[in-house]
């Protein structure tokens, strides 16, 4: 639990969701995601998803100042077409008033829009926080990654699937990358 | 690799093709250092060529050179082993004082053991016990001769782990651990290791023998030479070099004990394993000796950390020598377990083995089952499941003895006979056996693992029905023809087929509890996962009993011969067996906590699926996706959960409560199964589940949508499947 303290002080509707709007943002992206994740990632692994997916990028700002991101991608899995949560942070202080479930909800809309089937991601099975947001939202536990993370930690991969009726896959043809599991390693820090 | 537009633009860059190369077809080397420098003056930071073979996807493998998060190139302190060795990293001797250089190998024995644990719980090799400079250069050892034998039995014993779990195959995640890349896992000699290893041990426990003796006999022992020079010191010192060997020596006997065929070497891996845990002992009792005297001097606080008893930090060691060799993702940091830990974690290793080595080889393959899933609940680590499992399945046999086929006729209740029928010539039955190996490996990898690929050969073992149906019906033709032989046969045929059903519900059953123990539900979910559960247990224990009656049928005629007595009507007197009745307690305990559930939804509006973008139905397809596509059970669906649980009222539940069918049901089986321990104390926890739970419910029932503020939670206090309902007022 976060000391009283350390929370920022606003009001839910101070909060601006941005979608990504180019390379001025992608600094704002690294930063906060350099300073929450222990894992390296490289400016080519951040332009990877903000150039091939912009929509499904956006950030959060409280007065001008940036305090929480997501990025991910979609693309072809095994004869499905999945959207991937790779990154969702929210920094510390402003954690807990439902900007990570805005965000999170925002890109999952598109990704349903663009007739997505499903949603993934992997999270720490230690981050409590992430798991109850990402429950709320619909997704389950649907594996358990046997000591994914290199510090040893297993991961739950968490699944989205989206109510099949209409089957719509004529959105835009997208970009994929070779292997949807490529990037596996996006790291969930959300405490809620 | 030069882009082409850019090597149509550099006009300046000579491009040389190199000779000496060969060159493939269509193909040529070129050296295009020129080109390359060109292309990088237009270059800013940060930027990438992008081209056809180089998109926005790989340019993510990119490594920033001279960050040592990315760049294992990077040389952190030495170029390689040899400059290491030039440097001073590892001298030999450790120390020209004799007792500074025993203190140091004792360190580096301790930090050893350290790494080693560090390895078997995930670690790599490289960056563990090949981080020993010593242990690279096994050559370089051999005129010292205490840290030369300990170097060898190091090395030989990773050499037998390696080969054992890759032997199993139980590490299908943990793929790291095999991957020796070229280390000196086997240097000359080396399988000299044991009577190199028991020289030393001989001349230090006379060393230790001279230095216990009263002074009148010292004389008599004088051509002893002590271990180090200071004599106060020298028990000490010896008794804490000894165990440390005897150690090592008890610990490779156990592992290669273990690996003999038909587990023969059982007995005698269990005498190691006990002197192995007597010298941990010793070990831990010399820690406090080798603290007090230490050759680092005083100590900061935090010894808990310490990688060594002595709590110095040991010389020959470098972890980033073999960054660049070794891995090929980026190095990254290992922790080290302490030298406390790593002596925890062998003793949890040598309890789980003796556990294995005890196992009574039961030839019953239910028996076989239930050895290795009450195994997996001890949480055993990889070396571990790797030996349980050589020991079950050896040359395609269990326990490398009993064929298969005998095993499933066994196991299908079959009269002795049946095993040698020519049935099993039939490819099919071969499949099946070849399942039920697969089914064996599979129950001793990680859950996790495990839990995925039980998902996945639910669909094989479905197939292997119809498949078994289709070979029997073809083989066997016409049924009515009445021969003896062709009435073994049909006995064989319909006994197999209803035991693979009961084996395939059985998996289902496990696929969908280990969901519990990873913590796969949310407890939103547990309604449905315990309907699930409810309709594969009716299934299974079904399936049992079906099987059972069948070999009473048979069985049963011939007793009857030989019982003067037997006038009376079989029916009468039959009763349900008790493995059918500890299914149907089961039973009880799925249906009344699926109720609970439900009515809890259903009344309190609570543990309900909602969410913005799916209904709790694709959370249920997702769940039971694999069980659904194998049909298992029939027209198990969304909508019969929904039919069952709907309507499910707390004032319906207070008159047929379930839990205390369960309860006395336990109670009542107890006498069954009074000479099984492993069971008995399974009936207990039922108890307690259903005792707690039908408490919980009666509240429920009396004030659970009276009093809103009651917090209702869901607990795995008493078994690790069925919840118990904690009831609280908030």
């Amino acid at each position: 639990m976060e000391a009283e303290e350390g929370k920022a002080e606003f009001e839910a509707s101070e909060i601006d969701y941005v979608s990504y709007g180019g390379e001025h943002h992608l600094p704002l992206i690294m930063k906060l995601v350099d300073q929450e994740l222990s894992e390296p990632y490289s400016i080519f692994t951040y332009r990877y998803f903000v150039y091939l997916w912009p929509h499904l990028s956006f950030l959060a700002f409280h007065k001008g100042k940036c305090v929480g991101t997501v990025v991910c991608k979609m693309g072809d899995h095994r004869h499905t077409f999945r959207g991937y949560i790779a990154m969702l942070v929210v920094l510390n202080p402003y954690r807990g008033r439902g900007i990570a479930t805005e965000l999170v909800s925002r890109s999952i809309q598109v990704m349903m829009e663009s007739g997505c089937e499903e949603v993934t991601l992997e999270a720490e099975v230690t981050n409590k926080g992430a798991l109850a947001l990402y429950g709320r939202l619909g997704f389950i536990r649907a594996k358990r990654l046997f000591r994914y993370y290199l510090n040893g930690v297993d991961a739950f991969r968490l699944k989205l699937l989206f109510p099949r009726p209409e089957p719509n896959y004529s959105g835009s043809a997208l970009p994929t990358g070779d292997d949807a599991q490529g990037l596996d390693e996006g790291k969930h820090y959300v405490v809620t | 690799m030069a882009d082409k537009s850019e090597a149509e633009r550099g006009e300046d860059a000579k491009v040389s093709i190199s000779p000496s190369i060969p060159s493939g077809n269509d193909t040529v080397w070129a050296d295009v250092s020129s080109l390359f420098r060109l292309a990088c003056n237009d270059l800013r930071s940060d930027e990438l060529i992008s081209g056809e073979n180089f998109n926005l996807f790989a340019a993510m493998s990119a490594l920033e050179i001279m960050d040592p998060k990315m760049d294992s190139g990077i040389v952190s302190t030495y170029y390689s082993v040899d400059e290491a060795i030039d440097s001073g990293a590892a001298p030999i001797p450790l120390s020209f004082d004799r007792t500074v250089d025993v203190q140091r190998v004792i360190d580096i024995m301790d930090h050893l053991l350290a790494c080693e644990a560090t390895w078997h719980k995930g670690g790599s090799l490289a960056q563990t016990v090949f981080s020993c400079i010593y242990l690279l250069r096994p050559e370089r050892t051999s005129f010292h001769a205490l840290l030369h034998s300990f170097c060898r039995v190091i090395r030989t014993t990773c050499n037998t782990v390696v080969s054992a779990v890759s032997d199993a195959r139980t590490n299908e995640e943990e793929d790291l651990f095999t991957m020796a890349y070229g280390l000196p896992l086997k240097a000359d000699g080396d399988d000299k290791c044991l009577s190199m290893l028991h020289a030393v041990e001989e001349t230090i426990s006379r060393q230790l023998k001279a230095c216990k003796a009263p002074l009148s006999k010292r004389k008599v022992l004088e051509d002893v030479e002590p271990l180090q020079t200071n004599l106060d010191l020298e028990e000490g010192f010896c008794k804490a070099v000894l165990c440390r060997l005897r150690f090592r020596k008890h610990l490779y006997h156990v592992l290669t004990c273990m690996r003999r065929p038909q587990g023969k070497g059982l007995e005698l891996a269990k005498k190691h394993i006990t002197s192995c845990l007597c010298e941990l002992d010793s070990m831990l009792k010399s820690a406090e000796f080798l603290r007090d005297h230490c050759a680092c001097g005083t100590l900061e606080d935090g010894a808990e950390d310490k990688t060594t008893a002595s709590g110095c930090q040991p010389i020959g060691f470098d972890s980033t020598l073999n960054s660049r060799s070794a891995a090929p993702t980026p190095p990254r940091a290992i922790k080290l377990l302490s030298w406390t830990k790593a002596v925890n974690y062998f003793q949890k290793l040598l309890h789980d083995l003796d556990i294995i080595c005890s196992y009574s080889l039961d030839p019953v393959f239910e028996g076989a089952l239930r050895f290795v899933v009450d195994f997996q609940k001890l949480q055993p680590d990889l070396v571990a499941r790797a030996y349980i499992q050589l020991l079950l399945v050896q040359e395609g046999k269990l326990y490398g003895r009993e064929p298969m086929f005998a095993v499933i006729c066994r196991a299908a209740l079959l009269p002795e006979g049946a095993k040698n029928h020519d049935v099993q010539k039939n490819e099919t039955v071969g499949q099946l056996g070849q399942l039920l190996i697969s089914l064996l490996r599979i129950l001793c990898t990680n859950t996790a693992w495990q839990r995925r690929k039980l998902g996945k050969i639910l669909q094989d073992w479905r197939i292997i029905y119809v498949q078994l149906e289709l070979a029997f019906r073809k083989e066997f033709g016409d049924i009515t023809n009445t021969s003896t032989d062709q009435n073994l046969c049909l006995k064989i045929c319909k006994h197999i087929l209803i035991w693979v059903e009961e084996q395939t519900y059985w998996i289902a059953l496990r696929f969908l509890v280990l969901g519990f123990e990873l913590e796969l539900y949310s407890t939103s979910e547990y309604c449905m996962v315990y309907w699930y559960i409810y309709v594969i247990l009716i299934k299974l224990a079904e399936k049992t009993h079906l099987k059972m009656m069948l070999s009473n049928d048979s069985t049963g005629r011939r007793k009857s011969k030989k019982k003067r007595d037997f006038v009376k009507d079989v029916g009468k007197d039959y009763q349900i067996p008790p493995s059918v009745l500890l299914l149907q307690c089961y039973i009880y305990i799925a249906e009344g906590l699926m109720m609970m559930l439900a009515s809890l939804r259903n009344e309190n509006k609570i543990f309900l699926c909602l969410g913005p973008f799916n209904t709790e139905q694709e959370r249920f397809i997702q769940h039971f996706e694999l069980l659904q596509k194998a049909c298992l059970p029939d027209h198990a669906s969304y909508f019969s959960f929904r039919e069952t649980t709907a309507h499910a009222r707390f004032s319906t539940l207070s008159e047929y409560n379930c839990f205390k069918d369960a309860q006395r049901m336990a109670k009542e089986l107890r006498g069954n199964f009074a000479n099984d321990p492993d069971r008995m104390a399974e009936l207990r926890r039922i108890e307690q589940v259903a005792e707690h739970n039908c408490v919980a419910l009666n509240l429920l029932c009396r004030l659970g949508t009276l009093e809103p503020s009651l917090k209702i939670s869901f607990e795995f206090i008493h078994h690790p499947h069925f919840a118990v309902a904690a009831v609280k007022r908030s």
